[in-house]
């Protein structure tokens, strides 16, 4: 009888691992039997590593046992200081530190308000709307443009996008920070049991406001990145990339309540989302119907079913 | 006075129950007669709990019956047994914290309604303060549960389970909070309820009233049932050797067990605690000291403040008053790391919620506390950990496949070691442990008691908390005895009985709770109950009305009004969501949407007269399709529905934008718009209609039993599901009910704007969520005010209208509502935390 029970659970936990690399080789199959120059690529998946460098530090975040909504508008918000310190005729080196630092107070407001006992969810949607509001106002709408050449000319190194050595950095620190150190080990047990976690001498709230600034300064680091390549700032920006950061972490096998995931699942989710969305996109020349719109429907609908599909799965472990 | 011959009420079959590892009750039976008070006594884990949770429904017995009047029913669920007239009302008090108590007392029985279907709150409010007069009028029935006192909590219960029709009365320590006064009326009620014919199971661990109450006595002990003797043949020195029994004999036995070798009595104190007092109200202070070497076992009932003690030592609840030294050096410890630092480790009692983290492998859970041994500028070692953990679970003995295997998958009892072993690493030198054999099988137990043994021996002081008193007889070298928060007694197990051991620790004669009840404040309610919300809201909303219509020109206030009618109904949607205790940030979205299908209808060409009855039909019905999706969704994957709407959410948006096929829509009748505005006759049908939906939303929700289930859902998930409210259908009900509202704010901006556009309703669900926030909305769930939201929908549409007559830009909108959400639950978080400490410092002002 128990034996049975454990193979069961081993059947679950290898669908429930198995199951995104699935969906990773139907995204990389849709990408690379309609790609027509696979060098083209480099450009498209470009914008995909802002959106993954942003993921992988909401995955702490969300193992923690927390989410960070405002994580968009703290982008926007970064990319519009680094636009006005530059257009006060800051000197490049301060307005990138004005830019790092505003990504580093949003993130430490967001952890300050959830370490006070705000519930994560509604303190960072109300951050969310503030910090678009503080972009908007900064700015007063206008986008910046035409950053200094010296900022331009770090756009890629030795022919490489500097994007992907940020998310390779990025995508390894996490791996450390999360797997390799004190702070990861602490992250999995508050957010696997947080009242067991502070019984066992963990600092859980010195930690929610660790991991929430790491994510605000991440949030700067993308803000940067998008100024060099795209050589604009646009306050409107990064509107609804909260959803495509959490699709990554989740879709990636990380479970939303915390506890369980890794950098691995959601480097896995950063394949699965990009590719889809790419593929989709090749897909959409042949297919008017697959409009950029009902992509992003189809991302939703994924991000729940695969939402509802780990939290059963868990259950039916636990139950077992 | 009890007919013995009449068949009994009551009857329980061989009842028998185990949980993993441990048999709770083992062939129990039990016979209870109408119009008698049945006395259960026995130690804590006698096995009481499980027969009272057995019989009110929450258990399910695993072998034997229960029959009542002589027939035998199945007792599934807390409702069935409610149904069937037998109510309990347990030690902690499940009560709707947000709601009144008035409320709460009818919520046990079902809120009585008219013929209409609307709640009849004359009725309850009599029925309420008929029960409460009988207390002499010391608290306002429309006060919320959540300043009631425990005691008042506990009374209102038993007030509450009066008032119905009750069968059998289950009442467990119903008197462990209350005052003498307040035990009088009990006991009178009880009287009351004896006489017409109510069969009353009565658990206390007070002899007084057991003696004076009972008719019969039945003893528990270890699951087993030891005696049932009517209450002339008992005495109270026979009851307490009948509940403890076994600890004669292993006080016997003791003496072979091998004396500490290193506890001597010159040894200086390896901790000392001195006037040791936690912040909570009623604490009171603790001097102790252990010596090294030594196991002092801290004996008590539970809630005598043994674990209070072990968590303020700890640092959970820090102390304020005291001092604590480890070796003569004193610390203060303000938070468990401290605790680390002082070398003081604590095993807690409660394994599953404080102890383990579930889905980690043994080795996480073993090396959790300990991390910074094994790291190495921050970097762990993953080979040191291992070794640290095989080197632990063989010295504990754990039984384990692997110490990678997730810790849920070992026994109670290995579990424990871990839990042991994870404080062990931290090399203490105090070790603290709560109940560490609770729910551990006997072989694990023994293991356990040998490893503490050892410990001692190395030098380590050693502080067993438990409510066994066989288990501190026979593994303490000293007893301290609690209670009721202090020390009440010190022991020997080798020269001292156990029956003076217990002794101390039962609460005492009547004299002594005499003098207890002129300490404890009567009562601790604020003596008024404002809507605070409300009235400053409104306060705010007419200042600033006033303000801007005599300094700006052309401020029309009723076009304001007109204006605010939109997110008065959004408000309202996003606000009966998260009274239910759920959030839905789809509304936005599914305003959209049902505006594109109403405008897709009005478009047809058909009459008008046609068109727009069906088109506000149709974006009502969208609304709640999409409401109930939500809903649904959140339910069958039991994930939070902030994640669920976010993803439907841009469902729904890409929905609206294939409607379009990506342009905005005009061409709509225009008598849909004069409906709204009328510019010629300047008539509003705007405002009319929000005003007749805005009553329907407050007569739902005030006045309908449903709408109340909404507020008791929200309130306490647990209570509700006690009552027997089906939480599943009133949660989708909210939802249902927020996308309906939505679909119809949805076909009001139509009518308003005239014009349908793709990006209409972006970004609302937040200003939506403000509204209903500063509206006085817990986000907590289980309260909130139709009223509220409208003021808080008026104050918004004002404030915006005043920035945008300023001259300040209209991009600070976004600023304008994130402050505001912050702020509303800023407030709202520093008045619940203020609020205990107001009322205290009234009590104190104002003693009665």
């Amino acid at each position: 009888m128990k034996r049975i029970d454990f193979r069961a659970g081993n059947l679950r936990r290898i669908a429930t691992l198995a199951f995104p690399v699935c969906l990773l080789a139907i995204g990389l199959a849709l990408v690379f039997t309609q790609v027509q120059r696979p060098a083209a690529l480099v450009d498209v998946w470009l914008p995909w590593t802002e959106i993954g460098i942003l993921s992988l530090t909401m995955t702490a975040v969300i193992l923690c046992g927390g989410i960070d909504l405002s994580i968009g508008s703290t982008v926007a918000l970064c990319g519009v200081v680094l636009g006005i310190t530059l257009q006060w005729q800051w000197p490049l080196a301060a307005a990138l530190a004005a830019s790092a630092g505003c990504g580093l107070c949003a993130g430490a407001f967001n952890g300050g308000l959830v370490a006070i006992g705000m519930s994560p969810l509604v303190a960072t949607l109300a951050t969310m709307a503030f910090y678009r509001g503080l972009a908007m106002t900064l700015s007063g709408r206008e986008r910046f443009a035409g950053f200094p050449e010296s900022l331009r000319s770090w756009q890629s190194v030795s022919g490489i996008p500097l994007h992907f050595f940020c998310f390779a950095f990025i995508a390894l620190a996490t791996w450390i920070l999360l797997h390799h150190t004190r702070l990861g080990r602490w992250c999995y047990a508050i957010g696997d049991n947080r009242t067991a976690a502070r019984f066992a001498a963990v600092p859980d709230r010195r930690l929610d406001l660790l991991l929430y600034t790491f994510n605000g300064a991440a949030a700067a680091l993308v803000a940067v990145l998008h100024a060099i390549d795209e050589n604009v700032a646009i306050p409107d920006a990064f509107r609804g990339t909260e959803l495509q950061v959490i699709a990554c972490v989740v879709v990636g096998g990380t479970l939303i309540t915390g506890g369980e995931g890794g950098v691995l699942r959601t480097l896995t989710g950063i394949g699965i989302v990009t590719h889809l969305e790419i593929g989709l996109r090749f897909l959409s020349y042949r297919f008017p119907l697959l409009t950029p719109n009902s992509r992003l429907v189809a991302i939703g609908l994924l991000v729940i079913l695969v939402a509802v599909w780990n939290q059963h799965l868990q259950r039916s472990e636990d139950s077992s | 006075m009890v007919d013995t011959d009449a068949p009994p009420l009551l009857q329980l079959h061989r009842i028998r129950r185990t949980f993993p590892g441990v048999l709770a009750l083992d062939q129990v039976s039990l016979q209870l007669r109408a119009g008698e008070v049945h006395a259960l006594v026995g130690e804590n884990g006698a096995g009481k709990s499980t027969l009272i949770n057995i019989l009110s429904g929450v258990l399910q017995p695993d072998a034997g019956h229960v029959e009542l009047l002589g027939s035998p029913v199945i007792l599934a669920n807390p409702v069935e047994a409610r149904r069937r007239g037998i109510v309990a009302v347990h030690q902690e008090a499940e009560l709707f914290p947000t709601l009144s108590v008035a409320e709460n007392m009818a919520l046990e029985s079902g809120l009585p309604t008219n013929k209409l279907g609307l709640i009849q709150w004359r009725q309850v409010e009599t029925a309420a303060a008929t029960a409460m007069s009988q207390l002499g009028p010391s608290w306002r029935t429309d006060t919320p549960a959540a300043q009631l006192s425990v005691a008042h909590r506990q009374m209102t219960q038993v007030a509450a389970a009066i008032e119905q029709q009750v069968r059998v009365l289950i009442l467990d320590e119903p008197t462990s909070s209350l005052s003498r006064r307040e035990a009088d009326w009990l006991f009178s009620r009880i009287q009351t309820l004896k006489n017409a014919g109510t069969g009353i199971i009565y658990i206390s661990h007070r002899q007084d009233e057991i003696f004076q109450l009972a008719d019969r006595i039945t003893v528990l002990r270890d699951g087993q049932h030891i005696w049932t003797r009517p209450v002339e043949s008992v005495d109270p020195n026979g009851l307490v050797m009948a509940m403890v029994g076994r600890s004669v004999e292993t006080g016997q036995t003791r003496s072979d067990k091998p004396q500490s070798s290193v506890a001597t009595a010159g040894a200086p104190a390896r901790l000392r605690v001195q006037s040791l007092r936690s912040g909570e109200a009623n604490s009171k202070s603790v001097d102790l000291q252990v010596a090294p070497g030594e196991i002092v076992g801290l004996y008590g009932l539970v809630g005598s403040g043994r674990t209070e003690f072990a968590q303020t030592l700890f640092g959970m609840t820090p102390a304020v008053d005291g001092t604590i030294a480890v070796d003569g050096v004193s610390h203060t410890i303000r938070n468990p790391r401290d605790a680390l630092a002082a070398k003081i480790a604590y095993v807690p009692e409660d394994r599953l919620q404080q102890g383990i983290c579930h889905h980690l492998t043994v080795r996480d859970n073993l090396v959790l506390s300990s991390l910074r041994r094994w790291t190495r500028h921050g970097l762990a070692s993953l080979s040191k950990e291992r070794q640290t953990s095989h080197e632990s679970v063989k010295l504990l003995g754990v039984r384990h496949r692997s110490i990678e295997q997730p810790i849920s998958q070992l026994s109670g009892g290995n579990q424990q070691k871990i839990v042991v072993g994870r404080w062990l690493l931290t090399t203490p030198q105090i070790l603290v442990l709560d109940e560490p054999t609770r729910g551990v099988d006997i072989g694990a137990k023994s293991e356990i008691h040998q490893i503490l043994r050892t410990l001692a021996d190395e030098g380590q002081a050693i502080l067993m908390i438990s409510s066994e008193l066989p288990e501190v007889m026979a593994h303490a070298d000293r007893i301290v005895v609690f209670r009721e928060g202090q020390v009440s007694g010190e022991f020997d197990p080798s020269t001292d009985s156990a029956s003076d051991v217990a002794e101390a620790a039962f609460p005492a004669g009547s004299a002594q709770r005499l003098a207890e009840a002129t300490k404890t404040p009567a009562t601790n309610k604020l003596p008024f109950h404002v809507p605070v919300a409300e009235w400053g809201l409104a306060f705010v909303v007419v200042v600033l009305t006033g303000w801007l219509w005599t300094t700006t020109e052309g401020f029309d206030p009723w076009m304001q009004l007109t204006h605010a009618t939109v997110w008065i109904i959004l408000g309202l949607a996003a606000s009966s969501v998260i009274i239910a205790g759920g959030i839905d940030i789809s509304i936005g979205s599914l305003l959209a949407l049902s505006a594109a299908a109403a405008a897709l209808v009005l478009r047809l060409d058909y009459e008008p007269i046609v068109t727009i009855p069906a088109a506000v039909l149709l974006a009502a019905t969208v609304g709640i399709a999409g409401g109930l999706i939500n809903g649904a969704l959140s339910l069958i994957g039991r994930v939070h529905p902030i994640v669920v709407t976010l993803g439907t959410m841009t469902i729904y948006r890409g929905l609206v934008i294939m409607l379009l096929g990506g342009r905005p829509a005009t061409g709509l009748p225009p008598l849909f718009l004069r409906l709204a505005i009328d510019p010629q006759s300047g008539f509003r049908g705007a405002v009319l209609a929000t005003a007749v939906l805005v009553l329907a939303v407050h007569i739902w929700l005030q006045h309908t039993r449903s709408g109340r289930h909404i507020f008791a859902l929200g309130s306490s998930p647990t209570a509700a599901r006690l009552v027997g409210i089906s939480g599943p259908r009133t949660w989708l009900l909210a939802f249902a009910v927020g996308g309906g509202l939505a679909g119809l704010a949805g076909a009001l901006q139509l009518a308003m704007s005239g014009q349908m556009q793709s990006r209409l309703g972006s970004g609302w669900e937040l200003g939506a969520i403000a509204v209903a926030v500063i509206g006085g909305v817990s986000i907590q769930g289980g309260r909130g005010s139709v009223l509220g939201v409208i003021l808080g929908a008026l104050l918004l549409r004002l404030v915006t209208s005043a920035i945008v007559r300023w001259g300040i830009a209209g991009e600070q909108v976004d600023l304008l509502i994130g402050g505001m959400i912050l702020t509303a639950v800023l407030c709202d978080l520093g008045w619940q935390r203020i609020q205990p400490r107001v009322r205290v410092a009234w009590s104190q002002r104002n003693p009665q």
